[in-house]
């Protein structure tokens, strides 16, 4: 006989909720997660989508807070006694370059310099000093701005000059609030091929470059350039290790039950009802991981929510574009031609092969608004098992390609995703990265298979139009504004519903953000021992 | 990952009975740790998005014949733990291409359900229709029997008594009131010895090969009668079979076990004759200070983990001589739909539209007959036929809203009867084969149905999940590898020549199957050995 009756639930297993879900067991709560699909994780998402024994990640690929965030060491999810293991690149990402020249970023920054230096002394210093200021006000950032409920913009800016951290930085300003990534890149940076490494570097993290406003994340950003690393197993590992944390934290996870009903009762979220019809209830709460359509349009009973606030839900926005992959089990490792100049960019992670400047950049950003495809994919490449060989049969490996891409198309819909299209295109990506190897063509691959932007979204729907970071990355809806200037605080109109989902601040990405953030204001709203604070 | 140096015990593979061992064991106070090789638990209690997102498909695993009887699933409660059945209504059914009668046998929910069978056969033959439902009425009543067979080591011959496994087997004949040379018949010469309708057996064969009761086997009567308990036991998990997977994986850490995924063990260490550990692919050694189970193949266990050169030359040439396959060698098709199939025997009972497992491709008995000959003498058959499932008539999880999703099992030759270029072409054609035969079953089922579709070979079984050679039981279900025979006599009590090392994989008696019984038999005679409580004494339940 299944319990009907909890402390709380929460809706979504992806890695936001269960985080949550877990630091409430472990604080004696009686916990439920309810799961529309069948895995844990939602974007960690592991599969052997080519061919058995190659693993790709099919979401999540590169975790970049690992170190950074609390949730890490908190619930147990790595080190004893079954927790994930990470590769850590020493050459994190690269450029190749059209004149056969590359750049490499390295979790040495010695190298990074020397790199750099090749294009630009003054660019490598200016980067040098940039990332060493950054460093100094990391920890507090990380606590402030990440993993904490967000605060309003204007009181960051007012904190900065009050307390006079604007005349002793170089890079901080409260001027940045008006600048884009491409500003920012502008004014600090020379050399073209220096300013498109980083912008890449934006551009993979899901931050547009040319967007007004962006310039404020961005040096907070540039800090963890050299924090990339690679679930070992794929990043499906991390959402079994976290699973395996909550069991331990006695919360119940309640797979393929989708929720299609908050109960709501004298305005108040007491409960759920599953599509197979059981119900289950929260004596305290119910959170939901969701984005902000499924929760409030869909499971809550209509006319519940304020006109305002429904007004804001409904116009709530997404990301202008997302991502087109090919996944690729392959005969070998590709090496390149631009290994002639920098023989390391053969052993980066991360590579930018199409972008050559700023201005291929704002190009993308404009087709990808107007819904086009990008006649000239630009593309990001991985490949895996270069550090972790477990991703492949021996003496194979896996690889993915990405390129940024618009869900719409052509003012179509998403339809053309469906069609023999995205076959032409992957085979178009793949024919754009062979010119930049020395040893690899279409010959080398076992098996490519498109992944594409409406497979997002109908594989995970919480990726509404197939944005992985679930909702708008810009000045307007990050921080205090995220996703509404109202909801910001993880509660929501409805007394006893909270959100802690990608939806929320700071955003999609395996940040945990959401998740923890969520956890201080519940923790504050029940007065709850905050164990995992250290003082 | 970091490793303790050493747990109580090491159980290697985090397959169905890998899991079982390791949950009972830390259950018994044991510090189990278990090593997978892949990046998930659960081996071939496998869900695969293999077609399109949103599109569910039980590669390997599907029916779930056992829950009734499953020890870890009552003892460790796993419907809590996320794995939640439906027992679908119409369990299994034929249909035919020129829209005769579908034969439709039912679950055993329901008394009246007996009557709905008795309905179906009748249209063909009264006579088999009564024989039938008598047999399975009987079968019903020995439920309890099979599963103290299936759930506890095998019987073993004495000295006084050396024929003690035969009489195991021999009673189940005179319980059913059959003569006992059926118990050395072919399963095609059961049937024909107690059915007339070429329909009624071509169902029956076909569910025979699955139920490891190969057609060409004499000696194989038993399998072919026990399947009867099958027809009205199949559930299905809700969102995919592996959600079992994940219930028993979470049985385990409940107790405090350890998992390790992405952690393939390559040798057991052995002091002297004794196995102490085991190391892992990077190098990593991790000791075991009472015992190391393997799940993984027997060859590899053997062979390889353990080492040629140390095993005593009459284990060598038994790991060395034991045969897999060539029965039970499988392919999936999976299917994601705009509609189920609409078939045209529906018009006389439109339940074969909704019954959990559909046969369909084979009109006749001789059909179902070559095609097994065919996968067995290592051709791909000639006939595209299948045994399928659409799991989203019985759970809206499987598919998206609206759309279905389609599972089907071919029966195929050993993976190493054809080069890997051979299965290829295999992966590339025999699915528009399938379709384009389906069709004459069922009109609305031609490739404007599929949104889209996968193969998946023998050899991806062997590469993913090494089940070597494609072979679902690991090992062949013959005659002198059965019972107190399985794997080999010497082994046949999950113990090995190397103190502290056990078998607990699907070449072990019973076999293979979602059943956990490999492991949850081996995990009784390690607490026989280490002197640990004997739980299973206090259920009541026989076994």
């Amino acid at each position: 006989m299944e319990e009907q009756r909890y402390d709380a639930i929460v809706i979504g297993a992806g890695h936001n909720g269960m985080a949550l879900a877990t630091y409430l067991g472990k604080s004696g709560w009686k916990v439920l997660v309810l799961e529309r699909r069948l895995e844990e994780g939602g974007g960690l998402c592991t599969e052997h989508y080519t061919r058995p024994g190659f693993l790709h990640n099919l979401h999540s690929n590169y975790h970049t807070f690992v170190g950074l965030c609390p949730v890490y060491e908190d619930l147990g999810l790595v080190g004893e006694p079954d927790g994930v293991k990470y590769a850590y690149p020493p050459v994190q990402m690269g450029s190749i370059f059209e004149d056969g020249t590359a750049m490499t970023i390295h979790t040495d920054m010695a190298k990074t310099h020397a790199s750099m230096s090749r294009f630009s002394k003054k660019d490598a210093d200016t980067f040098q000093r940039l990332y060493k200021e950054v460093k100094g006000f990391q920890d507090l950032m990380i606590s402030t701005l990440m993993y904490a409920p967000p605060i309003d913009v204007n009181d960051i800016t007012k904190a900065l000059s009050t307390w006079k951290v604007e005349e002793k930085t170089e890079f901080f300003r409260a001027r940045l609030r008006s600048m884009s990534i491409n500003d920012f890149l502008n004014k600090h940076f020379e050399n073209e091929k220096v300013k498109t490494m980083l912008a890449f570097h934006a551009a993979v993290c899901g931050y547009y470059t040319d967007l007004v406003g962006l310039a404020i994340s961005f040096p907070f950003m540039l800090g963890k350039i050299d924090n990339w690393r690679l679930c070992i197993g794929g990043s499906h590992r991390l959402a079994h290790t976290l699973w395996r944390q909550m069991r331990r934290n006695n919360v119940t996870l309640r797979m393929a039950s989708p929720v299609e009903e908050i109960i709501v009762e004298n305005g108040r979220a007491v409960g759920v009802r599953t599509s197979d019809g059981n119900e289950f209830f929260a004596d305290k709460l119910v959170a939901s991981s969701l984005d902000l359509d499924q929760t409030f349009n869909k499971m809550l009973p209509t006319d519940i929510l304020p006109q305002n606030v429904k007004s804001d839900v409904d116009a709530y926005e997404y990301q202008d574009g997302t991502l087109f992959s090919v996944h690729m089990a392959m005969h070998k490792i590709p090496t390149y031609k631009a290994a002639a100049f920098d023989p390391d960019i053969n052993n980066a992670w991360v590579l930018n092969m199409g972008y050559e400047c700023l201005e291929d950049f704002n190009k993308d950003w404009k087709d990808i608004r107007s819904g086009k495809v990008p006649e000239d994919p630009k593309l990001n490449v991985a490949i895996n098992s270069m550090f972790d060989p477990t991703d492949a049969p021996e003496g194979k490996a896996t690889g993915v390609i990405r390129v940024i891409a618009p869900y719409d198309v052509d003012g179509k819909g998403p339809g053309i995703w469906a069609s023999n299209f995205k076959n032409a295109y992957s085979n178009r990506c793949i024919r754009k990265m062979e010119k930049y190897c020395d040893n690899f063509t279409a010959e080398d691959i076992l098996q490519a298979k498109p992944y594409t932007p409406l497979d997002i979204s109908e594989k995970l729907t919480n990726m509404k139009r197939g944005d992985w970071m679930v909702g708008r990355i810009c000045e307007d809806n990050l921080m205090g504004n995220r996703p509404t200037p109202l909801m910001s605080q993880y509660k929501t109109p409805v007394e006893g519903l909270y959100l802690c989902g990608s939806t929320t601040h700071p955003h999609g990405f395996i940040t945990f953000g959401p998740g923890y953030n969520a956890l201080q204001v519940i923790a504050d709203d029940f007065g709850l021992d905050k164990w995992w604070i250290e003082i | 990952m970091i490793i303790k140096k050493e747990y109580d015990a090491i159980v290697i593979g985090a397959g169905n009975m890998g899991l079982t061992l390791g949950a009972y064991l830390q259950r018994s106070g044991m510090q189990t740790a278990v090593f997978e090789r892949r990046h998930e638990e659960g081996s071939a209690i496998f869900t695969s998005e293999c077609t399109a997102p949103g599109f569910m498909h039980n590669l390997h695993a599907q029916y779930m014949e056992f829950m009734d009887w499953m020890p870890i699933y009552h003892d460790f409660n796993l419907e809590k733990l996320g794995a939640r059945c439906v027992y679908p209504h119409a369990q299994s059914g034929i249909a035919f291409s020129d829209g005769r009668p579908p034969i439709v046998i039912y679950s055993k929910e329901h008394p009246e359900n007996f009557e709905k069978t008795y309905k179906s056969i009748a249209q063909y033959s009264k006579h088999d229709a009564q024989t039938f439902v008598d047999l399975t009425k009987k079968i019903l009543l020995m439920e309890d029997l099979f599963a103290q067979m299936i759930y506890s080591p095998a019987v073993q011959p004495t000295p006084e008594n050396p024929y003690a496994d035969i009489q195991a087997r021999e009673m189940f004949t005179q319980m059913l009131e059959l003569p006992s040379f059926v118990n050395n018949m072919a399963p095609p010469d059961v049937y024909d010895y107690l059915f007339e309708t070429d329909e009624l057996k071509t169902l029956l064969n076909r569910m025979a090969v699955e139920w490891c009761a190969p057609l060409e086997r004499e000696g194989a009567g038993l399998g072919a009668l026990t399947i009867f308990n099958l027809y009205f036991n199949w559930r299905l998990m809700v969102g995919g079979t592996h959600t079992l997977a994940h219930g028993m994986e979470m049985a385990g850490v409940n107790e405090g076990m350890e998992v390790f995924e992405s952690s393939e063990v390559v040798k057991i260490l052995l002091d002297g004759k004794k196995a102490v550990g085991i190391r892992l692919k990077d190098g990593t050694e991790v000791r075991a200070r009472k015992l190391v189970a393997s799940n993984a193949d027997l060859k590899a266990t053997l062979l390889r983990m353990v080492g040629e050169e140390n095993l005593s030359p009459l284990w060598r040439k038994r790991a060395q001589d034991f045969q897999i396959g060539p029965s039970s060698i499988l392919a999936s098709t999976a299917l994601a739909l705009h509609e189920a199939p609409d078939y045209k025997s529906a018009r006389w009972n439109p339940d074969i539209n909704k019954t959990f497992y559909t046969v369909v491709g084979f009109d006749t008995n001789k059909d179902i007959l070559e095609y097994c000959m065919d996968a067995v003498y290592g051709r791909i058959p000639r006939i595209p036929g299948a045994g399928t499932w659409v799991n989203s008539l019985w759970d809206p999880t499987y598919a998206p809203p609206g759309k279905h999703s389609l599972t089907g099992w071919f029966f195929m030759p050993k993976a190493s009867t054809h080069t890997r270029e051979e299965w290829e072409e295999v992966r590339a054609t025999h699915n528009d084969k399938f379709i384009r035969h389906f069709e004459k079953w069922a009109p609305n089922m031609t490739w404007d149905n599929v949104i889209d579709h996968y193969f998946y070979t023998p050899l991806d079984q062997e590469d993913e999940m090494r089940l070597m050679e494609g072979d679902f039981m690991n090992g062949a279900m013959k005659l002198h590898q059965l019972g107190p025979n399985r794997p080999f006599p010497e082994a046949n009590q999950y113990r090995t020549e190397i103190e502290g090392l056990y078998l607990c994989g699907p070449y072990m008696h019973p076999g293979g199957g979602a059943s956990s019984a490999t492991g949850y038999n081996c995990f009784k005679i390690v607490a026989e050995d280490f002197g640990l409580d004997k739980c299973w004494e206090k259920t009541g339940r026989g076994y």
